[in-house]
C-alpha cells in the first residue's frame, strides 16, 4: 500500500497533475503519525499508511490553493464529500487515494491496555486480529479490536465512498453500532438535571483553546462566531457557561456535516467527550431528515434544503 | 426575589408578518395573555439563530418562544421551512443536554390567529412555571456569599 502510494503520488507531482500531496508521515513520538503536506517529490519517501493514521486530512484542501492529491480513510472521505456539497472544495481539484480502513488505534486506549506510556512502545504491527507491540524491549500481543476508537466500532463505510485510487481491497462495515454509541446511551439513561450537570462539569475543564474547532473539517468558517465582537456572542475567556454555549452552537453548526470522524474529541487537551455531542447529532439528523453525511456529493447540504413534509410534531 | 413571588419571565421571538400581528390582534380583541412574555419582533422565523435562544437562557430568562408563519405562508416563501429544520435539531440537542423541553417552544401562528397566539403564550408560560426558575447557567453559591 505504502509503496504504491509513494509511487503514484510521485507521478502526480512529477506530471504536474497536482500541486500538493496531503498524506500521513511519521510523527515525532513513536507510533504517532502526523499530516505530511508537500509539493516536493523527495518528501514522499516519508509517507506512511498504518493503523495509527488518525488525522482527518480533509480540511487541508480547503486551505491549500491548487490541486491536491489526498489520502483518506472511510470517515475522512465522507467529510471531504460533505465539503464538496458545501462547495468548499471541487471534486475536479482532487485526486483521492482511498484507504480501506480496519479501524484506527486510540493511543489513550492503548496506553491503558498496556499500562505504560506510549513512548515506551517502540514498534507496533497489526497481524490479523491482533496488534503486536514491542514494549520496553519485550513482545506483547493485544486484540486489535480492544484499542480502536469508539467511532470505529460503528463504522458503516470503512471503505471510502469517493476515490480515484483505492489502496487495498474493500473492508466490510463494522456494525457494532451499540458499542459505538455506548457513552451516548449512558447519558440518555440519566435524567435531565444529571445530564446538564454532567456537561456543566465537563465544560468547566474547557480552556477555550479552540482545538476542537480548528481540527474539524466541518468548521470551515473564515470568521467563527466566537471571534465576532459586534455583537460578542460568547466571552472570549473561559467560563463554563460560555464554553458550553460555544460548544452547543458549534455542535449545531456542524450538524449535518459531521462525519463522526472524532477529531474534535481527540484534539481536546482536557479530555471532554465531545463525540458524545457530535455523534448524537449524526443520529438525530439521520432520524429527522434521513440524511447521512457525505454519501452523495451532488445532494444539497441538509440545512440549505427542506421538504414540505419535514417533521413538525414538535411545533405548536 | 422570594421563591413564592416568582413569576416566569419569558421571551417571544415573533415573526413580524404573522405571529407578531397575531399577538397584536389578540391585544386589540382584548384577549388576555400573561404579561410574563417580552416580545421581540423578528422579520421572519428564518432569522432566528440558535444563539438567540442560548444567549437568552444563559442571561437568565426562564423560557424562549419562537413563532412564525404556517408552512406555506412565509412572507419570504421558504424562511420557515428552513427554520423548521434548524428548530428540529435545536430541539433535540437542547433536550439531550438536559434543558427542560418546557423552556423552549416553537409554534406557527398566523396574523389572523389572535386567540391561538394568546393560547400558545398562555400554555407556554404555564409550562415554564411548572419547571420553575431557570437556574441552568447559574453558578452554585459559594460559602460566605
Ligand atoms: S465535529 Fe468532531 S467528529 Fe464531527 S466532523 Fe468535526 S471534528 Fe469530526
Ligand atoms: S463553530 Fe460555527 S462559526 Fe465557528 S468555525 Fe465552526 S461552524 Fe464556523
Ligand atoms: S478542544 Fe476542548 S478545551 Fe479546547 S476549546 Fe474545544 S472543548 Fe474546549
Ligand atoms: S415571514 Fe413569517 S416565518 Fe417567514
Amino acid at each position: 500500500m505504502e509503496n504504491r502510494l509513494k509511487e503514484e503520488a510521485g507521478k502526480l507531482l512529477k506530471e504536474g497533475k497536482v500541486d500538493y500531496i496531503v498524506g500521513y508521515g511519521k510523527g515525532t513520538v513513536n507510533l504517532r503519525t502526523s499530516p505530511l503536506i508537500t509539493n516536493k517529490e523527495e518528501d514522499l519517501e516519508g509517507l506512511v499508511i498504518n493503523p495509527f493514521i488518525a488525522n482527518n486530512l480533509s480540511r487541508y484542501p480547503v486551505e491549500l490553493k491548487g490541486r491536491v492529491g489526498i489520502v483518506v480513510k472511510g470517515c475522512d472521505s465522507r467529510s471531504l464529500t460533505s465539503l464538496m456539497q458545501d462547495k468548499k472544495v471541487k471534486r475536479e481539484d482532487l485526486i483521492i487515494f482511498g484507504v480501506p480502513c480496519e479501524g484506527v488505534v486510540d493511543l489513550k486506549k492503548l496506553a491503558g491496555q498496556i499500562g505504560a506510556e506510549i513512548d515506551r512502545v517502540t514498534d507496533a504491527e497489526k497481524e490479523g486480529e491482533n496488534l503486536t507491540l514491542q514494549v520496553d524491549g519485550s513482545k506483547k500481543t493485544i486484540p486489535f479490536r480492544d484499542v480502536i476508537f469508539d467511532k470505529c466500532y460503528g463504522c458503516e463505510h470503512p471503505t471510502p465512498l469517493e476515490y480515484d485510487m483505492l489502496l487495498g481491497s474493500e473492508v466490510a462495515p463494522n456494525l457494532d453500532i451499540e458499542k459505538s454509541l455506548e457513552r451516548i446511551k449512558e447519558l440518555e439513561g440519566m435524567d435531565a438535571q444529571e445530564r446538564w450537570n454532567y456537561w456543566k462539569e465537563q465544560f468547566s475543564k474547557c480552556i477555550r483553546c479552540y482545538g476542537c474547532r480548528n481540527v474539524c473539517p466541518a468548521c470551515f468558517c473564515e470568521r467563527c462566531f466566537v471571534d465576532v465582537n459586534m455583537p460578542q456572542w460568547v466571552a472570549t475567556y473561559a467560563t463554563w457557561q460560555d464554553n458550553l454555549t460555544f460548544q452547543l452552537i458549534r455542535t449545531l453548526h456542524v450538524a449535518g456535516r459531521c462525519s463522526d470522524c472524532g477529531e474534535c474529541e481527540r484534539a481536546c487537551p482536557v479530555g471532554i467527550p465531545l463525540r458524545s455531542l457530535q455523534r448524537k447529532m449524526v443520529e438525530e439528523v439521520k432520524d429527522l431528515f434521513g440524511h447521512e453525511v457525505g454519501i452523495d456529493k451532488d445532494a444539497p447540504p441538509v440545512f440549505s434544503h427542506y421538504e414540505a413534509t419535514d417533521p413538525d410534531e414538535f411545533m405548536k | 426575589m422570594e421563591e413564592s413571588n416568582w413569576e416566569p419571565k419569558v421571551i417571544g421571538f415573533l415573526c413580524h408578518w404573522c405571529s407578531y400581528a397575531g399577538a397584536d390582534l389578540s391585544g386589540s380583541a382584548r384577549l388576555e395573555y400573561p404579561h410574563n412574555i417580552r416580545i421581540i419582533r423578528i422579520p421572519c422565523s428564518g432569522r432566528v439563530d440558535p444563539m438567540f435562544i442560548l444567549r437568552a437562557l444563559q442571561n437568565g430568562v426562564d423560557g424562549v418562544l419562537v413563532s412564525g408563519c404556517h408552512p406555506g405562508d412565509c412572507h419570504y416563501q421558504s424562511g420557515n421551512f428552513h427554520a423548521r429544520r434548524k428548530f428540529a435539531v435545536i430541539n433535540r440537542l437542547l433536550k439531550y443536554v438536559g434543558i427542560e423541553p418546557e423552556r423552549v417552544q416553537f409554534s406557527w401562528v398566523a396574523a389572523s390567529e389572535g386567540p391561538k397566539m394568546a393560547q400558545v403564550i398562555g400554555e407556554f408560560v404555564e409550562g415554564v412555571r411548572k419547571v420553575g426558575p431557570n437556574r441552568l447557567f447559574k453558578d452554585e453559591k459559594k460559602d460566605g456569599e
